[in-house]
């Protein structure tokens, strides 16, 4: 909203600095987007000359020496000019020594090319009133000598862009801002003054103008006003209306047509003048549009209308959108004598949908979608006819047609002072709170209460609908008062028995762990294109993840993986050839599970092994099994220990693993999942990424988080020496080391009994080749055994681990090597 | 004797030179030492030394012994040392680089977000997380916005299709699912679990349906914290912000409060800071946060009697405070997660 400053000195004595208004403005809630400033800046030192005399200057050929007389009586000064475009008796500016031209040139009195010149005559240019700076600018009008350049040319103005919030639909407006304004610093508010009485021609008759005015659409309009003038005479605006709309951005197009933008801006209320003849059948219809019906509006453009739209018709079609835009074909224009004006209120949500849907923002729209106040509507129509009369001429054919009512809004808000005290923060005083009250034209009353003290009541004017609640009062009082006098005051911080979530701990010490193992964390965005998704998981339900409004094709999904983020995070390195190969993120991913998605917390790292790496020292490349350890450790800090769950190869519908290197920890059905090994070489092809990608995916229900942890119990351990056995195995090539030592723990476990215990088996060695069976493969495992009292004996160990050999000749296909 | 003694250490040493391998010190031991060893000869020769003389024969005798043995322990020191060596190989290069990966690094948006939940456990708020997948209720209805309000446009959010179902993300009714636009969902559904008072934060990460550029992001993330308990003054809030703003960009910023509009807060402020640690930023004010004072139907909606209990909220930007402390020009490079960039906040 642009709000000019010549125009609130209309409502408000303002002598402040622009600078002090702007402030102002920001500090009582309208962020200043903008300053502007037109007309002359104060030039004391720039007054009105005569030249006198003009010579050739005796040094240079370009130059004159001219004699000017600036003062009546006084002798007249010598200036240097360089221009040509005036002549001996010409009045023109001159700026004086200590004069300071825009863009801070200053004015001395100095020697040019030898002859001294007391001063400057002046361009348009120079002085910011034109572009001109082709010469001198003449006064053609020959002022008086003397007079200041800022007498001839008023209008300077400070234009302010501000922002209003959506609260506040009274402030789109000059009046609105001026009440403001004047509540903050303390003035007088005026209200626009009326040159004529409106006692119409034809009192309570009939208007002849039109017949009927009927609102069909009464639910979205409940008030119409529509008042005929005739006789008007419609021609450009006068000077002072057209600089002042052009000063806040409009166009000027017509006298009655300013006249109604100007009550627009200057009360809030949009209007709408309709030439009177080219409303059909003399009936004003406000009704809905009818699907597909057409109307040209204003700016030219065709718009096909539907149900959900208001329009203002007459007989037979629509004139105007209604609240938003007029149709070319009810405009006023220079042929118009008779007019009907309108001013109405309109449903804030019918016009804004209608506005929406057209893609058509418009002053008018833009105040009906924030709300008019229906008290005001009269007003305004008043105020707009009161100037049509000044300045257009006509007649008020009738007392107007309205429909509809002024809604009942007798607002009123009862509270205690001390309320706005104690949650404004605020030390102040009744009378201040009181004062700050009514200069927002919010009137204020108190009475006392059965228990000796006393409440007050505030009235609620109808551009008011913000205000609602003892609370909204507390905002008005800090916003005038100055939010600069809320006191300085110590932080409260009494203590709570509440930790971080566990999810938040979790993903902290996951992120160190990774930084730690040289990772480096990205940030990519959750939104993915329906054909990666595609690509990568063929199981996503990708039906469940779609935005029902995408802004685009490729953000059109929620994110299932962080795997294709974290690997255009590699194509990009590679390209830029950063040497960026070990990446990680953290985030929220969105799996289908049985029908319904479910959001999951989701830490995923990649490697990448590029082909043909050169090194002066090569290290072994990362494999399956560094992403098993990470994987087992970002596990173990969020509490769960996968090394116990099954493990098994990625369904086959989830191609972005490669078969075969990589496996399935655990599964998301019970809470935690992790996905882990090579990335499918196919699909890295894509992403020109020549090598191998070792990857790992974790996953965590949020709501596994939810409980939390057990603080540990101590368990003590012995402190006797362990004894250790290998025991080396044939087994298939099929069968997993995993289920292999799980046997041997079981046998082990049973073998020593209670007696003591098999505190580990490792695997230690695995080879399969010469000296091996085809199809089978070695195994050697490591067993220890220990008791917790008292140092084991050679034979009891033997005794025990014989028994596990029986068993496994007995109970499995397992030969052991001797 | 003594001379024998004297011949034989003498030899020992010159003997010592042509020992390099254990096997020579072995056989070098025995020569000397041995069962047959020159020195053992001499001990069985101390019986026919006169008597008298027998007290010093015996210390010198000690003494040679006593050399050799230190002589054998160098001896097997220097063998052991060259043994070491060779198993080593040939001394490193101390100016090659090594060959493992680099420091890792935290991305600078997850600095910043822990940066400010730190100052803000200092004072006794916790951290709390909640779903970025949400409902209308959560997200605005219970949150004071009108169902016509502009931010729940389909221009402006992104909404889930009718059919969606989310096993982990409850609903109040039968509303739609959306993404949320802010964090202060995630406030919500504290407080529906817990009672006043309560001092939490949510970082998390938002969505807006706002085409991307320098300084807008599909997604983008946010820092909200709440505050309820009895008596909670605008006093309150702007003591926090002072000390949070004090505590992010230094003891000499100050702070500016700018009455503004949201619907779930009652006032409502923007705050600015000013600092003379920004240089290039000038002493100008810079928007940093929104804030206010709860509104009443924000805490009937979860059930707080508003009556009893006020509160404020804040909620700020870590891109927009992020590019503020690393003075980073453009939204978009911290999604492109160049190593150049991330490494520079490592």
């Amino acid at each position: 909203m642009k709000i000019s400053t010549q125009w609130l000195q209309e409502y408000i004595d303002l002598d402040h600095s622009p600078e002090a208004v702007e402030e102002a403005l920001t500090l009582i809630g309208f962020e200043v987007e903008g300053v502007e400033k037109t007309g002359l800046p104060e030039m004391p030192g720039v007054v009105v000359g005569e030249v006198l005399e003009s010579q050739p200057h005796p040094n240079a050929d370009r130059l004159s020496v001219c004699r000017v007389s600036v003062y009546e009586g006084e002798e007249p000064r010598s200036i240097v000019c360089g221009a040509k475009n005036y002549k001996v008796g010409d009045r023109v500016p001159v700026a004086l020594p200590g004069a300071e031209l825009p863009g801070g040139f200053k004015i001395k009195a100095s020697k040019l090319r030898g002859v001294r010149s007391e001063g400057m005559m002046c361009s348009g240019r120079e002085l910011g009133i034109s572009d001109d700076a082709e010469g001198l600018l003449i006064l053609r009008e020959r002022p008086e000598i003397g007079t200041s350049i800022n007498e001839l040319f008023p209008g300077g103005d400070v234009v302010y862009d501000v922002e209003v919030t959506p609260n506040r639909p009274d402030c789109l407006s000059h009046v609105g801002m001026a009440r403001e304004l004047a509540a903050y610093f303390g003035l007088e508010l005026r209200y626009p003054e009326f040159t004529h009485s409106f006692s119409p021609e034809n009192p309570g008759g009939q208007p002849q103008l039109i017949e009927s005015v009927t609102v069909e659409a009464e639910e979205d309009c409940p008030l119409y006003m529509a008042f005929p003038v005739t006789g008007v005479k419609v021609g450009p605006s006068p000077e002072w209306l057209r600089r002042i709309l052009v000063s806040v951005g409009l166009r000027p197009v017509n006298n009655v047509v300013d006249i109604t933008n100007y009550v627009l801006l200057e009360l809030g209320q949009p209007l709408h003048a309709f030439d009177a003849a080219k409303i059909g059948g003399r009936k004003l219809v406000i009704r809905r549009a009818r699907e597909g019906e057409k109307l040209v509006t204003l700016d030219d453009k065709e718009r096909e209308l539907s149900k959900s739209m208001m329009v203002i018709a007459d007989a037979g079609k629509p004139l105007v959108v209604a609240g938003v835009m007029g149709s070319i074909d009810a405009e006023v224009d220079e042929s118009t004598t008779d007019i009907v004006l309108e001013s109405a209120c309109f449903r804030a949500g019918s016009i804004r949908n209608t506005s929406r849907r057209l893609n058509l923002s418009t002053d008018s729209s833009y105040r009906f979608e924030r709300g008019v106040d229906p008290r005001g509507v009269k007003y305004a129509a008043q105020r707009a006819l009161d100037l049509i009369l000044d300045i257009a001429g006509g007649r008020i054919d009738s007392d107007g047609i309205q429909v509809g009512h002024e809604p009942e809004l007798q607002q009123e808000i009862t509270l205690d002072f001390e309320f706005i005290r104690r949650r404004g923060g605020l030390e102040i005083a009744d009378q201040t709170i009181e004062e700050i009250l009514e200069s927002l034209e919010l009137k204020v009353s108190r009475y006392d209460t059965s228990d000796m003290g006393h409440k007050w009541v505030v009235q609620i004017p109808g551009f008011r609908t913000d205000l609602e609640a003892p609370i909204d009062l507390v905002e008005e009082v800090v916003r005038i008062h100055g939010t600069d006098k809320i006191p300085e005051a110590p932080v409260r911080c009494i203590g709570l028995d509440a930790d971080d979530d566990r999810q938040v701990v979790f993903s902290r010490r996951a992120a160190d762990y990774l930084a730690g193992q040289h990772f480096n964390e990205c940030f990519n965005y959750s939104l993915r294109s329906w054909e990666e998704l595609h690509k990568w998981f063929s199981n996503a339900g990708m039906d469940s993840l779609r935005l029902s409004n995408p802004l685009s094709s490729d953000q059109s999904h929620l994110r299932w993986s962080l795997i294709p983020g974290l690997l255009d995070v590699l194509k990009l390195n590679r390209y830029r050839k950063t040497g960026g190969v070990r990446f990680f993120e953290r985030g929220r991913t969105f799996r289908e599970l049985e029908g319904a998605v479910a959001e999951v917390n989701t830490v995923c790292f990649v490697i990448f092994n590029p082909e043909g790496v050169r090194s002066w020292k090569t290290r072994e490349p990362a494999d399956f099994y560094t992403a098993k350890n990470l994987i087992l450790n970002l596990a173990q800090l969020a509490g769960f220990d996968l090394s116990a769950e099954e493990v098994g190869p990625v369904p086959m519908t989830n191609s972005a693993w490669q078969e075969g290197h990589s496996a399935k920890l655990g599964d998301l059905f019970r809470g935690v999942e992790a996905r882990l090994g090579l990335l499918n070489l196919a699909l890295l092809k894509a992403y020109d990424l020549e090598g191998t990608v070792v990857s790992g995916i974790l996953e965590i229900l949020p709501e596994k988080f939810e409980q939390a942890l057990p603080r540990p119990t101590f368990q003590p351990f012995s402190s006797y020496p362990a004894a250790e056995r290998d025991l080396a195995l044939l087994v298939h090539r099929d069968e997993m080391a995993g289920a292999v030592r799980r046997k041997l723990e079981t046998f082990g476990r049973r073998a020593a009994g209670d007696s003591f215990d098999l505190e580990n088996v490792a695997l230690f060695d695995l080879y399969e080749g010469k000296g091996i069976p085809e199809g089978q493969k070695s195994l050697a495992f490591s067993l220890i055994f220990r008791a917790a009292d008292r140092t084991l004996t050679e034979e009891e160990v033997n005794q025990v681990f014989q028994k596990v050999q029986d068993d496994i000749a007995k109970e499995t296909s397992y030969r052991i090597r001797k | 004797m003594e001379e024998k003694l004297q011949s034989i250490l003498e030899r020992a040493k010159q003997g010592a030179r042509e020992v390099s391998t254990r096997a020579d010190l072995e056989s070098f031991k025995a020569r000397l030492v041995g069962p047959k060893g020159e020195l053992t000869e001499v001990m069985k020769g101390m019986a026919s030394v006169p008597r008298e003389d027998k007290p010093r024969v015996g210390r010198r005798l000690n003494e040679v012994k006593g050399e050799l043995e230190s002589l054998f322990a160098e001896l097997l020191g220097a063998i052991e040392a060259k043994e070491s060596a060779a198993r080593l190989g040939p001394s490193i290069d101390p100016s090659l680089p090594s060959p493992d990966g680099g420091p890792g690094s935290l991305h600078p948006l997850a600095q910043v977000r822990e940066e400010i939940c730190s100052i803000l456990r200092k004072v006794g708020f916790s951290v709390v997380e909640g779903p970025e997948v949400e409902t209308e209720y959560y997200c605005f209805d219970a949150l004071n916005t009108p169902s016509d309000h502009p931010a729940r446009d389909l221009q402006d959010t992104y909404y889930l299709p009718e059919s969606a179902r989310f096993s982990n993300v409850s609903k109040m009714k039968r509303e739609r699912y959306l993404l949320r636009t802010h964090t202060s969902s995630v406030q919500i559904r504290h407080m529906l679990k817990t009672s006043p008072p309560v001092r939490v934060v949510s970082p998390g990460r938002c969505f807006r349906r706002d085409t991307a550029d320098a300084t807008h992001s599909a997604n983008f993330h946010q820092v909200e914290g709440l505050y309820v308990d009895q008596d909670v003054s605008v006093k309150d809030l702007k003591a926090l912000l002072d000390y949070f703003i004090r505590s992010l960009l230094g003891q000499d910023a100050r702070t500016r409060f700018r009455p503004h509009f949201f619907p779930y807060t009652e006032p409502s402020f923007e705050v600015d800071f000013s600092s003379s640690h920004l240089e290039k930023l000038g002493s100008r004010w810079i928007e940093i946060a929104g804030c206010g004072m709860v509104h009443p139907a924000v805490f009937e909606s979860v059930g707080y009697d508003p009556e009893k209990y006020s509160g404020f909220a804040f909620g700020m930007g870590i891109e927009r405070i992020a590019m503020i402390l690393y003075g980073v020009d453009d939204i978009r490079y911290f999604y492109q997660n160049d190593l150049r960039f991330l490494q520079q906040f490592a």
